[in-house]
């Protein structure tokens, strides 16, 4: 991506001892006193130092619309850092980190201090060798991005050519709440950036088990020729949660579980799991090959039957009693936002073709877990007496997203003994046993990612509003409908069980 | 954890076959087996940092301590454990007395795990020639310390001569963060440095390696600055409006100067044993530039080229030790037959 690599003598692709690090850049975070920015990004940034990813010459600017003076806020960043990094708080590296970062403050209608931004991210040229490179983080609410945007358009701080080095902005979901929102914000977007310096975070895809994926199906002989309709049976794509909405009432209420997760996370882990093979492994090649899973995605027929929502009802969840939905504080009496989602898609290829793919999310769920389970077709024939078999099912391979990163093989086995009797056994592989080598943070991936240039973990535009054809047509339909309801503590209403005994099958217990 | 005294080769595998089943261990994702040749005086150093090595990638570890090679007896005692004081993977900690340690490999094979890769590392004074000892024999990778020799230059000259593809050395690991720290000064560089200079101890092997190295890169002069502290003070470019410079502040920070552009404190930290063993085990293939900054330095040609397969040569140090008398009976002395490295060691 950056031409300087290619001429740099001292990089040689062999040598992969030498981590790639960014060139000398300025990360400018809007909203820097938000929850999001203290409790990951900032820590992930501190992880970057401490691992000495970053460049000799980086800076932090932190615009913010409280007046913090410079001391209260290093100590909130201070504490942010110390609290939220995975590697050892060093007070070493924390004071060099600390001498890059500034607070610009003001709010985002306020010309000056947009004038003040852009004055200093030109004089980082001088006062750090910051050659114009800059990535703006908007950690803000959507309804801030337009004067946010227009902001930086009036002061020329998102172009390129003005500044002399890159420009990039990184935005967080929710990208919209339907297609032509998020069509509106993408407009918005591109034309204040350029579209290619345009990044949109969906954590999940950074983290190491998501891309273990794409190592899994395309460096293995082993599996792709079982990853299609002729031995694949059905896919399970959970994502639950044991928490409830927390202090997010307000935004959750208007957003719900299928646009807050399913528009998404699923669908992009849908995207991984069935994309045909990737020409290349860089950032055009694998968006192609998602996009065109995405645009094959087909909604059921029958919205009713496969497409249930629910609704958390007070219960009892590790061993304490929580509030249902509508008693959490905030929410409406009346609300009829889902907590929980679940719905069957099918992907209209050859590869695919009959193939259901089970989605599910939810909130006050037994336990946290993301997993994506391939559930293979029974064998054609035993040739054993049915009672040897009974407590044989189907063949599974799931790749466990979070938490105990790794993959599941589920088989037949043959129990010991002087009777033939099969039995499913599973086989686990723990990323934490082959290669502790701790795990990077999915933040501290993709801000790093950021500021390479390199977009393959981030989902483009026309993902965005491809994957809001799948949700809209759902959201019309349970627009006019109540949500199930379903017990705290509980793996969701059993209008979702039903679903599945309908087409012959039980959702997994992950 | 289960201790053997007087034991056999067998009766160790037998020992981790236990502790694997009562571990509940039986799918362990093993990668790799790291295998680590010490001597008793240093085997609580060479411990703790296999054990920070194998807790960033587990991997089976074995120990092995050689003793008393002109005890009467051979003799076998081992440790096995999993889980326990050698972190969380599994772990053989076997010391040999005796001529069995002239056949330690006869206890090691059986214990490598299954068609994994395995890396063998000599914690102290490297062996002048891998091939005498056959634990580097079936090692994919081996790692040496030359910085430990009684003459690290001579003992680095002598890995180059010595040099098979899948060798490396902890003086050049030494050098990654240094290396990292210049390359990305020179990510902004827009002309090519007209020559180079590195301050630093006239006996420290990592000098000589980034000399190699900057010297194979840029093809331009590196000249050495002999400075009487240990290790690698500053490395300077001339460029055509002054000096890039990246100098060592404390053992923490280093400080990158450019013309032009102000002092940046930039991390340079010092690693320790175990962090530098991690890094080794994280690459389980040639390191290409490794073997070019080594070739450029010792002016030896062909190093990566070279068969990456040893044969053990068979070579009995007590035979030698009669043969010329003043060295003692120690494995990893010169053998004074071997003409083309006598004097190596000094």
């Amino acid at each position: 991506m950056t031409p300087t690599v290619n001429t740099n003598p001292l990089r040689d692709p062999r040598d992969r001892r030498l981590p790639r690090l960014p060139d000398p850049c300025a990360l400018v975070v809007f909203g820097v006193t938000g929850d999001l920015a203290r409790k990951k990004l900032i820590p992930a940034v501190y992880d970057l130092a401490n691992r000495g990813l970053l460049p000799p010459g980086f800076v932090l600017l932190g615009f913010a619309r409280r007046d913090w003076t410079d001391s209260d806020f290093a100590e909130i960043i201070r504490e942010a850092a110390a609290e939220g990094a995975r590697t050892p708080f060093r007070e070493e590296v924390w004071e060099r980190l600390a001498a890059s970062i500034k607070l610009v403050p003001g709010s985002f209608n306020d010309d000056h201090a947009f004038d003040t931004l852009a004055q200093t991210l030109l004089d980082l040229e001088h006062t750090h060798g910051i050659p114009g490179n800059a990535a703006f983080y908007l950690s803000i609410p959507p309804s801030a991005f337009p004067v946010v945007l227009k902001q930086m358009q009036r002061t020329g701080m998102a172009s390129n050519e003005a500044s002399g080095g890159w420009r990039r902005v990184v935005v967080e979901k929710p990208f919209g709440h339907d297609q032509d929102s998020a069509r509106a914000l993408n407009e918005l977007v591109d034309e204040v950036f350029t579209p290619e310096d345009v990044f949109r975070i969906d954590h999940y895809l950074g983290k190491e088990t998501v891309q273990n994926l794409l190592a899994l199906r395309f460096a293995n002989t082993l599996f792709e020729p079982i990853w299609n309709s002729h031995f694949v049976d059905s896919v399970q794509i959970t994502m639950a949660e044991d928490v409830g909405i927390g202090s997010r009432a307000g935004f959750y209420d208007e957003t719900g579980a299928a646009r807050d997760v399913l528009q998404n996370h699923l669908l992009q882990l849908l995207a991984l799991t069935a994309m045909e093979e990737p020409v290349s492994f860089n950032a055009e090649a694998i968006r192609y090959e998602k996009l065109k899973v995405l645009r094959a995605v087909s909604l059921p027929a029958d919205f009713a039957g496969y497409a249930v929502r629910g609704q958390y009802e007070q219960g009892w969840l590790a061993g304490r009693r929580v509030k249902g939905y509508l008693e959490e504080d905030g929410v409406p009496a009346e609300s009829r936002t889902e907590t929980y989602a679940a719905v069957r898609i099918g992907i209209e290829t050859r590869r695919w073709a009959g193939v259901p793919f089970y989605l599910r999310t939810g909130k006050r769920l037994p336990r946290r877990v993301t997993e994506i389970a391939v559930s293979f077709k029974p064998a054609p024939h035993l040739p054993f007496n049915t009672t040897d078999t009974t407590e044989l099912g189907h063949n599974q391979l799931v790749v466990r997203v979070q938490p105990d990163e790794g993959v599941t093989l589920k088989f037949g086995s043959k129990v010991p003994g002087s009777a033939m009797e099969v039995r499913d056994v599973a086989m686990d592989f723990l990323f934490g046993e082959a290669f502790t080598e701790s795990l990077p943070e999915a933040y501290e991936r993709l801000i790093l990612d950021v500021l390479l240039g390199d977009a393959t973990l981030f989902p483009n535009n026309a993902e965005v509003i491809e994957s809001w054809r799948v949700i809209d047509p759902m959201e019309d339909y349970w627009a006019r409908t109540v949500p199930f309801r379903y017990r705290a503590g509980s793996w969701g209403p059993a209008a979702a069980d039903e679903m599945l005994a309908r087409d012959g099958r039980r959702w997994r217990r992950p | 954890m289960t201790t053997l005294w007087d034991t056999t080769g067998s009766d160790v595998v037998r020992a981790l076959a236990a502790e694997r089943r009562s571990a509940g261990a039986l799918a362990f994702g093993l990668a790799l087996t790291l295998v680590v040749v010490v001597d008793e005086k240093h085997v609580g150093v060479a411990e703790s940092a296999a054990t920070t090595a194998a807790a960033a990638h587990p991997c089976r570890l074995l120990i092995v301590v050689r003793r008393q090679l002109d005890a009467a007896s051979s003799r076998l005692d081992a440790e096995v454990s999993i889980g326990g004081r050698l972190g969380p993977g599994e772990a053989v900690v076997m010391r040999m007395f005796g001529r069995l340690s002239l056949h330690a490999e006869s206890v090691v094979l059986p214990l490598l795990a299954p068609d994994a890769p395995v890396i063998t590392w000599w914690h102290g004074v490297p062996p002048d020639h891998i091939a005498y000892d056959p634990l580097g024999v079936f090692a994919d990778r081996r790692v040496t310390d030359t910085s430990a020799a009684d003459d690290p230059v001579a003992a680095l000259r002598q890995r180059a001569a010595d040099f098979a593809p899948g060798d490396t050395d902890l003086a050049w690991t030494r050098l990654t963060a240094w290396r990292t720290l210049i390359a990305a000064a020179f990510e902004s560089l827009t002309e090519r440095p007209r020559a180079a200079t590195i301050a630093g101890g006239d006996r420290d092997p990592s000098v000589c390696l980034l000399s190699g190295w900057l010297s194979d890169r840029l093809g331009l002069p590196v000249s050495v600055e002999t400075k009487s502290h240990h290790g690698l003070a500053e490395v300077r470019f001339d460029l055509n409006d002054g000096e890039l410079t990246v100098a060592r502040q404390d053992s923490r920070t280093a400080v990158l100067k450019r013309p032009g552009q102000p002092d940046r404190a930039v991390p340079l930290a010092e690693r320790g044993l175990g962090d530098l063993l991690a890094e080794e085990l994280r690459r389980l293939d040639h390191d290409g530039p490794y073997a070019d900054a080594l070739a450029a330095w010792s002016t030896v040609k062909g190093l990566a080229a070279r068969s990456p397969v040893r044969e053990h040569i068979w070579r009995d140090p007590m035979a030698s030790s009669v043969d010329s008398p003043g060295t003692t009976g120690t494995t990893g002395t010169i053998t004074r037959k071997t003409g083309t490295i006598a004097g190596a060691a000094g």
